[in-house]
């Protein structure tokens, strides 16, 4: 199925003006947070690109096979499986990882899915959510500062404007729990499901109403994959957040405490529907013991796409691929 | 090798035929896979084949949902004016009816689902297709595809929809993401006629998950996705899909999972005739399910133990006493033939009532039209049964319409 795309060829593409800033607003959020992370002890590794099996990922995205040597791999859709696992070598970890994810094709008018994208992923042995939190508004916060002390002539010319990230930088980030985010949407006649995930036009109402960044947290068991840990005093409520930007920019970081213990690791995997079996290299490998940790997933295309204001993922990708668009 | 040792009285013939054969004595004859259809083997000398086929529909003399027909007709109504279209799992059906999976039993999945397809759609009522097809055909070579258009094809704008079946190894195949993102699907997609089921068991082998029959070349090809048995001591071998494990809180969290990944598909449920049938069915209705599916132990075309089909699960009639008055659109499958069982079953809280063995019976007898007059004829005696019992809506009908022998009769009220 190929849609009509809304691209230019790639070869225009790469040669336009707004492309060449949004890869020197890229280059220098990428070095700032490397340098933030680093600074605090952050060990970087590269991450794999194919495996037995990846995140599970949701809402109908898909992962795509490769035929290894007669085994059926998968293209990460996230290395957080790959990313527990090194916490026993790494306390203090990030990626900025490549992820393939096969989004459904009615997401390709989003203006925030691609096919292909990065994370600067990161995980903390022995942190709580509360700590991942912090880590991810100070990392936040860091590369918006660098942003406009290093390119901001880059940034006015994409006609983004310093005023628009004073509340950032003043800080301290919202925090509203999903239950309450939902009531918020329905309370203005949008319905929500208290039981999934919020959609992507709630999540963009929220964030147009915003001034600064916000979190999101506790979003429920059924919406997440299993290695989001749940609340063993809130049963049902995931240890989780989300971090959404405001300016109708929307999510830009996922994260949450992850499920360590073996026997719950299995149990949820149950519960999500999918086979124990297939994860058996991460199975014997908490089975043997992973450390409790938290961490997330900072999008880097849609960091860039915040940074520089402009409309859709796309316009931040040197080589963009759309959901459902046949392209180079 | 035979000694002259005798057993009057004691099953000698299974005996001797177990200590020749061993393992393969536990199935029905390997040889009639593919072509035999098995659900629960009724003992003939026994009487009805189960409790539900002991009850009798009872018409009333008085009959004032009759009178309310007759104020609303401005005549005397027939049973051509019993209202069979209901909804059935979110879905509009032209009758209470809806085609069942049949499964990846070689029987099933074939020409003959393409041609039950068609004509399900030509009925106008809903359609499910089986479990394991993918692991076994690949996407693209599974008949997934192929029934889909041929239902497409032939049913009415705004009735009917298809339901797909995921069964754990399934859910690596990932069937459900394929068919979501399937072009063939889209027109059930944007039209609100696509479903998936989340099958948690069968009635001809609660507990047990789908088994088939294979032969060895077969066997060797799919050893990576199922596990194989030599059961049968010859070059056959069992094909063992798993049942899956749940709990309350793991069929509360799969059907949530659905509803988030999948908002625009309907969510149906299928269990087997499990002792806590009443539970599990209300915890799928409080997680969201659009529909559940109680399949007797007289249901099923699938291939199955012997001790399974005879002594395991209970009854359809007992599932539906234990569920009583259905909080959320309940479905029944099993020995769903003709049109008094069917009504018996929509009597005892059913909405609609799944056609199986009988719909693959029915196209294998006429390919073209064999499924569409089966339902022809259910329908008829449907609207003559329901008539009878002065309703004119199969909703209207409840429990009081059904007496079991032995049951005492009410009390008396005085005129």
């Amino acid at each position: 199925m190929s849609h009509e795309s809304p691209l230019a060829p790639l070869g225009e593409h790469l040669a336009a003006r707004s492309t060449a800033a949004a890869m020197r607003v890229q280059q220098e959020a990428l070095q700032a947070a490397r340098d933030h992370l680093r600074a605090q002890g952050f060990q970087e590794l590269l991450p794999p690109l194919i495996g037995p099996v990846t995140d599970p990922g949701g809402r109908g995205a898909k992962a795509l096979d490769v035929d290894f040597y007669g085994h059926r791999y998968k293209l990460m859709t996230s290395a957080i499986l790959y990313k527990q696992a090194s916490l026993r070598g790494f306390g203090k970890l990030f990626y900025i990882a490549p992820n393939v994810r096969v989004e459904p094709a009615e997401t390709a008018g989003t203006g925030r899915h691609l096919v292909e994208f990065h994370q600067i992923d990161v995980e903390v042995a022995g942190a709580t959510r509360a700590d991942a939190m912090a880590l991810a508004e100070g990392l936040l916060t860091h590369v918006v500062d660098h942003m406009w002390r290093a390119v901001p002539d880059v940034l006015r010319e994409l006609g983004r404007d310093r005023e628009s990230f004073t509340e950032l930088l003043a800080g301290p980030f919202d925090r509203i729990t999903h239950t309450e985010a939902v009531e918020r949407l329905v309370s203005v006649g949008h319905p929500q499901n208290p039981d999934g995930e919020i959609d992507w036009e709630g999540e963009e109402m929220l964030s147009h109403k915003a001034e600064r960044p916000f979190f999101v947290t506790g979003y429920p068991k059924g919406s997440r994959g299993f290695y989001d840990r749940e609340d063993p005093d809130r049963p049902g409520e995931l240890r989780n957040f989300d971090l959404i930007a405001h300016g109708g920019f929307g999510e830009l970081v996922s994260g949450s405490e992850r499920e360590a213990d073996y026997a719950t690791i299995v149990t949820r995997m149950r519960e999500s529907g999918e086979n124990p079996a297939k994860y058996k290299w991460y199975l014997d490998t908490a089975r043997d013991g992973i450390p409790a940790s938290a961490g997330f997933g900072m999008g880097v295309e849609r960091l860039v796409r915040f940074l520089t204001g402009l409309d859709a993922l796309w316009q931040v990708s040197a080589y963009p691929k759309l959901p459902g668009v046949a392209t180079p | 090798m035979t000694t002259g040792a005798t057993a009057a009285g004691f099953p000698e013939e299974q005996v001797r035929a177990r200590a020749r054969n061993g393992t393969a004595e536990a199935f029905p004859p390997a040889a009639g896979y593919g072509r035999a259809m098995f659900g629960a083997v009724p003992d003939p000398a026994a009487g009805p084949v189960d409790d539900l086929d002991a009850a009798r529909l009872v018409p009333p003399v008085f009959m004032p949902r009759r009178l309310e027909k007759l104020i609303d007709l401005g005549r005397e109504p027939e049973h051509t004016d019993v209202d069979l279209s209901t909804v059935v799992g979110g879905f509009r059906s032209a009758l209470p009816v809806f085609l069942s999976a049949f499964g990846s039993t070689e029987l099933g999945s074939r020409e003959l689902g393409v041609a039950a397809s068609t004509q399900a759609g030509q009925l106008g009522v809903p359609m499910v297709i089986g479990e394991n097809m993918v692991p076994v055909h690949g996407f693209g070579g599974s008949p997934i595809l192929a029934r889909i258009e041929a239902y497409l094809d032939a049913v009415a704008d705004g009735l009917g929809g298809v339901v797909v079946q995921q069964s754990t190894e399934d859910a690596d195949s990932e069937v459900w993401n394929l068919v979501h993102s399937s072009p063939a699907a889209a027109p059930l997609l944007e039209t609100g006629r696509l479903a998936f089921e989340l099958k948690i068991g069968q009635g001809a082998k609660p507990g047990l998950g789908g088994m088939t029959v294979l032969d060895a070349a077969e066997a060797t090809r799919l050893a990576d996705r199922f596990s194989m048995h030599d059961v049968f001591g010859s070059g056959e071998r069992l094909r063992c899909a798993t049942p899956g494990t749940f709990t309350e809180e793991i069929v509360r969290q799969q059907i949530r999972f659905m509803r988030n990944n999948f908002p625009r598909a309907k969510v149906w449920v299928k269990f087997h005739p499990g002792r806590d049938i009443a539970r599990a069915a209300e915890v799928a209705w409080a997680a969201g399910a659009d529909s559940v599916t109680v399949d007797g132990a007289e249901g099923g075309t699938g291939w199955a133990p012997t001790a399974f089909l005879r002594h395991v699960g209970l009854p359809l009639a007992e599932c539906l006493r234990r569920i009583g008055p259905p909080s959320g659109c309940l479905l029944v499958t099993g020995r769903m033939w003709e049109g008094s069982r069917v009504v018996r079953g929509l009597a005892l809280g059913a909405t609609a009532a799944g056609l199986g063995r009988a719909a693959l019976l029915a196209v294998a007898e006429d390919p073209r039209a064999g499924l569409v007059r089966l339902a022809e004829c259910l329908a008829l005696e449907a609207r003559l049964l329901i008539s009878a019992l002065g309703k004119y809506t199969a909703t209207d009908l409840d429990p009081e319409d059904l007496w079991w022998p032995g049951t005492p009769a009410v009390e008396r009220v005085p005129v």
